[in-house]
């Protein structure tokens, strides 16, 4: 079965393969089976319906897959009905896959009660076409549609397209749903300017925080001088409070793979790295996985598509540093260095690893690339704003009723976000703050609320929000914390190169403990002010540059909360250890 | 701020060997011996500066910026450093030791020794060519105490060169080596590392720069469960303080320690990524999320 594709002939005998485990004649047992799932207890729910099956004598498939977003409603269980529509069944337990298998085994019963959604179709957004379950089992239409929830109301699956229905591990499915097509059509049909003026037109632009625009990118390194040149995937996704960029590795890691397989041939490329963090073992291990089928279908190695080309992928390890999600630290740690930024220019689509011009993109970007070749520019550009186009991955969590990742289209505003996806704020608390965009981007108050989500910051229209993170805060949250916390965990991770970064934070920690313990003086938030310019104006780079925004926001919008804490010695949320709590909390 | 009859009499006491014989010698060639230098001189001193290492400047020379204010350093110094070469009051004895001191304040006698400096000051352009071809630099011979002391253990030795053969002709080996002994042997044994840095032919300085930048790699032997707790954003906001407390609590250390027993490593992690069900921890690679407090000392218990 490990024939090389040259042909979109191959192509379609592999799809016909994937399509067979995909949508299988018999009941088949899905179970999410990402790290998110797991760690809530999956891998007994799949032990279970291992179990179950064979005890009962069930004619059925068991089937991991990666996470479908809905990270709050973990561990997932799915059953694909031989003539019906694909049900799942949510926060599972080993006790209720039993019962659920049994009661099925002994008369098609579904148990509507237990479940959550209902799939009647399928969409291939690679091909634009997908699959229609038949639906001939009356008692499954009690069970809502998994589109009128409202965690899935309004979201788009661009780069999240076959995350939590196919078997990450099995290329074939990945290419029943179109994968390789887009890698296909350039290679074999596109001059390389081509790919890239499509990637242009597309108006794809970075989705790992800075929005370079990604065509424009690899033209610079197309460019550039050199034979040698290279193609990374940053997966290092240190930012706190983000897991888009581990789902889609452990989900759909040919999604990832292809785009850099499109992006090498673009730009001229024969080798590609991953930089993937230590904390992600099962992204590793499943994009290692992903590697080797494809090298065995000649899909990456040497004489690719038969085009005569070559390129490889190899996976790089980090081991621990948050700054090696800036791409120059990055370049360094690949090249087996301490993981210290180097300065800009030259920029690394000039001379980037070993010196030779580099194109690094974000793990959504590279999986954004496949679908703006497969359906063209003018199909991606048409979601979005006006400004950015296309979808992008969110993870929405803190004090939210649903949380996970949500894949939307640029334009939503955060209120649609937090009340109509998250479905509000547990117990319909207040809200007091959202801290979006990654740590240096500090807490923002609810009259942001009604901004668009963007590419760009305009005043009292669109907000930012880069690294996709987007954490709910309620009134239990005290903004006084939060900064303090943001800046310990900057003190952390500075690297210690440069002085104003490396003591500038130490101080400022120094002084948010004497605020969050009693002690902190007015003068305390006058030195906090002088500190943040000098760091802004000093540092060596973004990490420095950026860390004190984090708490110059928060004393900004939520400064009486400061001042309660510096005057009364209160805490209002009563967060802060030997602070007395004020107001209605509780 | 010397008068003249003041320098007429450091003049003529220096004759006679007895008095203060008008000369100072100023100990390290960085910003603070400098200064001091060129005060002293400006006060009608003779200055000796006598600096160990190849150039004046001292630690100020490699600053980019200086604390609070964000002035440039190199702003602050040069003029400084031109200004000391070109006085004729001051003589820099760079690669110079004082080996001796006699006498007493007002008169002392110093012993200066110079080291040999490999290279005609006189004609040097200051080209660095000699960098390049320098066989000292490019092959270090390290010195009898940085030598590996201890011959690894034969195991020790195969797991290595095993380690080593995987990364063969691979540039940018340094990082995936020490993470794969750092997982063979749950930290980096510093034998391993003198080995590494003598096979390799770079010093064990740069070995340990590497080493010691990373969070993940461990220069201290670690517990035999490893117990990170997920400080990330969302589940800071979700609890993770109290989460660590009872952790710490249970296990007997603060974060960063390892319990007498050697059972748990207790550690902090910035994000595990399993944001949308914190809190959460890992232990020994497992992730553990959605957790409470009862939940947590439960988890414990099944790590013996």
């Amino acid at each position: 079965m490990s024939q090389p594709i040259r042909t979109a002939e191959d192509l379609k005998g592999v799809e016909a393969a994937g399509l067979a485990t995909l949508y299988p004649d018999k009941l088949k047992i899905v179970v999410g089976s990402a790290s998110c799932g797991l760690a809530v207890g999956a891998g007994a729910v799949l032990a279970a319906a291992i179990a179950t099956v064979k005890e009962l004598g069930l004619d059925a498939t068991i089937a991991r897959t990666g996470c479908i977003g809905f990270c709050s409603q973990e561990p997932l269980l799915d059953l694909l009905l031989p003539n019906g529509p694909r049900i799942s069944y949510a926060r599972m337990t080993p006790e209720k896959t039993r019962s659920l298998l049994a009661a099925y085994a002994k008369s098609g019963e579904l148990s509507p009660d237990m479940a959550l959604g209902r799939f009647a179709g399928e969409e291939h957004v690679l091909t634009g076409e997908g699959h229609v379950y038949t639906s001939s089992q009356k008692a499954a239409e009690a069970v809502p549609e998994w589109s009128s929830l409202d965690f899935f109301r309004g979201q788009q699956k661009v780069i999240l397209r076959s995350c939590g229905s196919i078997d990450p591990l099995s290329i074939d499915e990945a290419i029943a749903r179109g994968a390789y097509r887009g890698a296909m059509v350039a290679i074999q049909e596109m001059p390389q300017d081509k790919v890239i003026d499509e990637v242009i037109n597309s108006g794809l632009r970075g989705r790992g925080g800075a929005a370079f625009p990604t065509g424009q990118k690899w033209r610079f390194a197309r460019k550039a001088a050199g034979d040698t040149k290279y193609v990374v995937c940053n997966a290092d996704e240190g930012e706190p409070g983000a897991c888009m960029d581990r789902t889609v590795l452990e989900g759909d890691p040919h999604a990832t793979l292809e785009g850099m397989l499109i992006g090498a041939f673009a730009i001229g490329a024969q080798e590609g790295f991953v930089y993937v963090r230590n904390e992600y073992p099962l992204a590793i291990a499943t994009l290692q996985t992903a590697i080797d089928e494809a090298e065995k279908y000649g899909l990456l190695g040497d004489d690719i598509l038969g085009s005569g080309w070559s390129f490889r992928v190899r996976i790089r390890v980090g081991a621990g540093a948050y700054i090696c999600g800036e791409e120059t630290a990055l370049l360094e740690s690949i090249e087996g260095a301490a993981g210290e930024p180097r300065s800009r220019p030259p920029f690394p689509v000039v001379s980037g690893l070993w010196g030779c011009p580099t194109v690094v993109n974000n793990v959504k970007t590279w999986a954004s690339v496949a679908p703006i070749i497969t359906r063209g520019a003018a199909w991606y550009a048409a979601m979005g704003t006006r400004s950015t186009k296309g979808t992008t991955v969110f993870s929405l969590e803190g004090a939210v009723n649903n949380s996970g990742l949500v894949e939307i289209p640029f334009g939503l505003t955060l209120r649609e976000m937090i009340y109509g996806i998250g479905g509000g704020i547990p117990n319909d608390r207040p809200l007091k703050a959202v801290q979006a965009g990654g740590a240096a981007r500090g807490c923002i108050p609810p009259s942001f609320l009604d901004l668009t989500i963007d590419m760009e910051d305009r005043p009292n229209e669109s907000l930012m929000i880069g690294t996709g993170g987007i954490i709910v805060l309620d009134d239990k949250a005290c903004m006084v914390d939060m900064a303090r916390y943001l800046v310990e965990f900057f003190l952390d991770e500075s690297c210690g190169k440069c002085v104003p970064c490396r003591e500038g934070l130490r101080q400022m920690a120094g002084i948010m403990d004497r605020i969050c313990t009693g002690e902190g003086s007015e003068a305390d938030l006058f030195l906090l002010e002088r500190l943040a310019g000098t760091m802004k104006a000093a540092a060596v780079c973004g990490l420095g540059g950026m860390a004190p925004s984090a708490v110059m926001t928060n004393l900004q919008h939520f400064r009486d909360e400061f001042e309660t804490h510096i005057r009364d010695k209160q805490c209002p949320a009563g967060v802060c250890r030997g602070l007395a709590p004020t107001g209605t909390t509780n | 701020m010397t008068s003249d009859a003041n320098q007429q009499k450091v003049a003529t006491t220096n004759k006679d060997d007895k008095g203060p014989c008008g000369a100072v010698l100023v100990c390290g060639g960085g910003i603070a011996g400098i200064q001091a230098s060129l005060d002293l001189s400006a006060a009608g001193f003779r200055v000796y500066l006598v600096e160990e290492s190849p150039t004046i400047g001292g630690g100020m020379a490699r600053l980019d910026k200086t604390f609070p204010t964000g002035d440039c350093a190199t702003c602050i110094i040069s003029p400084k450093l031109v200004e000391c070469m070109r006085d004729l009051n001051i003589e820099v004895l760079t690669m110079a030791d004082v080996a001796g001191l006699e006498g007493e304040a007002g008169h002392f006698h110093a012993k200066v020794q110079k080291r040999p400096r490999s290279v005609d000051s006189a004609k040097c352009t200051g080209c660095g060519d000699c960098w390049a071809a320098c066989p000292v630099r490019n092959h270090p011979e390290l010195p009898a105490e940085f030598q590996p002391q201890i011959q690894l253990k034969a195991e020790d030795a195969t797991r290595l060169d095993e380690i080593l053969a995987r990364h063969e002709g691979d540039p940018g080996a340094m990082v995936p080596v020490l993470r794969e002994i750092n997982n063979a042997y749950r930290y980096l044994p510093r034998e391993i590392l003198e080995q590494l840095a003598s096979r390799w032919g770079v010093r064990l300085a740069s070995v340990l720069r590497v080493a010691s930048f990373y969070d993940q790699l461990r220069l201290e032997p670690v517990g035999h469960h490893v117990v990170e707790a997920c400080d990330g954003t969302s589940c800071h906001s979700k609890g993770a303080r109290a989460m660590l407390e009872r952790l710490e609590e249970k296990i007997g250390v603060a974060a960063g320690g390892t319990d007498p027993s050697g059972r748990f490593t207790l550690r902090t992690v910035r994000c595990l990524g399993l944001c949308a069900s914190s809190p959460a921890m890992r232990i020994d690679g497992q992730n553990f999320a959605r957790l409470d407090l009862d939940g947590v000392s439960d988890i414990l218990e099944q790590f013996k």
